[in-house]
């Protein structure tokens, strides 16, 4: 699995399992971006209660998210969320679409939620770019989302284009190194001929791009990278494209980070079956003890007690 | 294998063999103890003169040799900070399952990669010039895991760059 999904697994199975037999459930897990989920049934084993908790809700608040969710839920959103999470679903299996591909969309569309939320400052930004382009000058608000501790995403739209800006922690020295070597990958595959219409990528360490170097409270180390993605009218012209680009762009920093933790495991059983060769190479050298069996006088083998 | 690594190698190989006829020897200052004199360093007429064999000024090999046991240190190749990371984690692998390499030491000498320790111990249990072939063979393929761990890495970088910016085609 190279690309990740932008779907979460849990959601959908425990949908598609609950359609065909419903019973009482009450689960709790996790996405991405130390977003939060939990799954009950609290009034009876029909309805579901689908609440999120995800960590720059506040933000997404701003920038139009209840509209977005709207958009995709309708009425299904509850007015007032659980406590403890940002938004809740009310999903009842008795309503759901028959069987066949429409249930499959409806279940993945629910299981779309935290996607769906974070769309939202992409959404406006891809609005105000195509006012700008008929204003024909000026600048969008940079719109801010603190989606993990030290990280953060940056949207800005302009006339001809919408900037998108990763900031990025790496923990450890490894992953710092082994993050350059992708981030520069990341730069250079935009040469290939096949992939020239991509997204611009750019890429700097320590150093903030232009756009934000403004903002107060930028941490100053070694350790954060920011990687920026220039985002063209093309990527958004119809809604499926728009669509598609987002939930794209949405995983950057976990796509890679994902790889960097792939490619750091994949060293080790390396090093694993390297280190048993050598292994095998000194054990060579060791001479083997003569193991003479000694006999008494009478024929018994001697053991040594 | 390149032409200035051949030579390395077999300068490496005849040090360390003439430098292995390790013998039996107590210490000399304390009383029923039979340490490494290379380590323990107390009675210096039985050290004798260190060496080094040095490829270019990134890659060399010490070797100091003693009455009873000798110390070959490694000093690797290291380019830039990718190789030097991954140097870092193999030899730290290999230094943490030191129990199984017996002759290995657990940490490097100052100023070197990775140590072996050989005493008139493994020289009485193993081979002389099996155990001079393992150091000889971890010199030639240390370098080439090491370029080939960097290539894959770079190979991977490539194919998840491509797969990413490609998926916006679509």
């Amino acid at each position: 699995m190279i690309l990740l999904e932008s779907h979460n697994y849990i959601i959908q199975t425990t949908l598609a399992e609950k359609c065909i037999k419903p019973s009482s459930l009450d689960v709790q897990f996790v996405d991405f971006d130390g977003v939060r989920f939990r799954l009950s049934t609290p009034e009876r084993k029909t309805s579901l209660l689908l609440s999120m908790n995800i960590r720059c809700w506040d933000e997404l608040v701003k920038y139009g998210v209840d509209a977005v969710l709207r958009r995709e839920y309708g009425g299904r959103v509850k007015a007032e969320p659980e406590p403890d999470y940002n938004v809740s679903l009310e999903i009842d299996l008795e309503q759901m679409p028959p069987e066949g591909e429409e249930r499959d969309a409806y279940i993945k569309s629910i299981a779309l939620l935290k996607r769906n939320a974070l769309a939202a400052p992409f959404e406006l930004a891809f609005n105000a770019q195509k006012e700008l382009e008929a204003a024909g000058s000026g600048q969008g608000d940079l719109m801010a989302l603190h989606y993990r501790d030290e990280e953060v995403i940056y949207v800005q739209a302009s006339p001809d284009r919408v900037t998108v800006i990763f900031s990025t922690t790496f923990k450890e020295e490894t992953d710092r190194i082994f993050g350059k070597v992708f981030l520069q990958e990341f730069v250079d595959a935009r040469r290939l001929p096949t992939i020239q219409s991509a997204p611009q990528v750019l890429y700097t360490t320590r150093e903030p791009p232009l756009e934000i170097r403004h903002l107060p409270g930028l941490t100053d180390s070694d350790d954060v990278g920011y990687v920026t993605f220039v985002l063209f009218p093309r990527h958004f012209a119809n809604a499926a494209v728009a669509s598609s680009t987002i939930s794209h762009i949405q995983l950057f920093r976990d796509y890679l980070h994902y790889h960097i933790k792939c490619s750091k495991a994949y060293m080790h059983s390396r090093m694993r079956h390297r280190v048993s060769e050598f292994q095998k190479v000194l054990n060579r050298a060791k001479t083997e003890a003569a193991t003479v069996d000694r006999k008494t006088a009478s024929g018994r083998s001697m053991t040594s007690r | 294998m390149s032409n200035t690594l051949r030579p390395y190698l077999a300068a490496v190989r005849s040090t360390l063999t003439a430098a292995l006829t390790l013998e039996d020897f107590a210490s000399q200052v304390v009383e029923r103890h039979n340490k490494p004199e290379v380590e323990v360093a107390q009675s210096k007429e039985v050290l004798l003169n260190p060496l080094t064999i040095s490829r270019n000024e990134n890659e060399r090999v010490l070797i100091e040799p003693s009455v009873n046991s000798i110390r070959l240190s490694i000093r690797i190749k290291q380019a830039d900070e990718i190789e030097q990371q991954l140097c870092h984690k193999f030899t730290r692998f290999m230094m943490q399952r030191a129990e199984s390499f017996v002759v290995l030491r657990r940490k490097p000498v100052k100023g070197y990669d990775i140590s072996f320790l050989i005493t008139n111990n493994h020289t009485d249990s193993m081979l002389k010039h099996k155990i001079v072939d393992f150091i000889i063979q971890f010199m030639e393929e240390v370098d080439k895991e090491i370029s080939e761990m960097k290539l894959s890495l770079n190979a991977r970088a490539r194919v998840v760059a491509e797969s990413y910016l490609a998926a916006f085609n679509s």
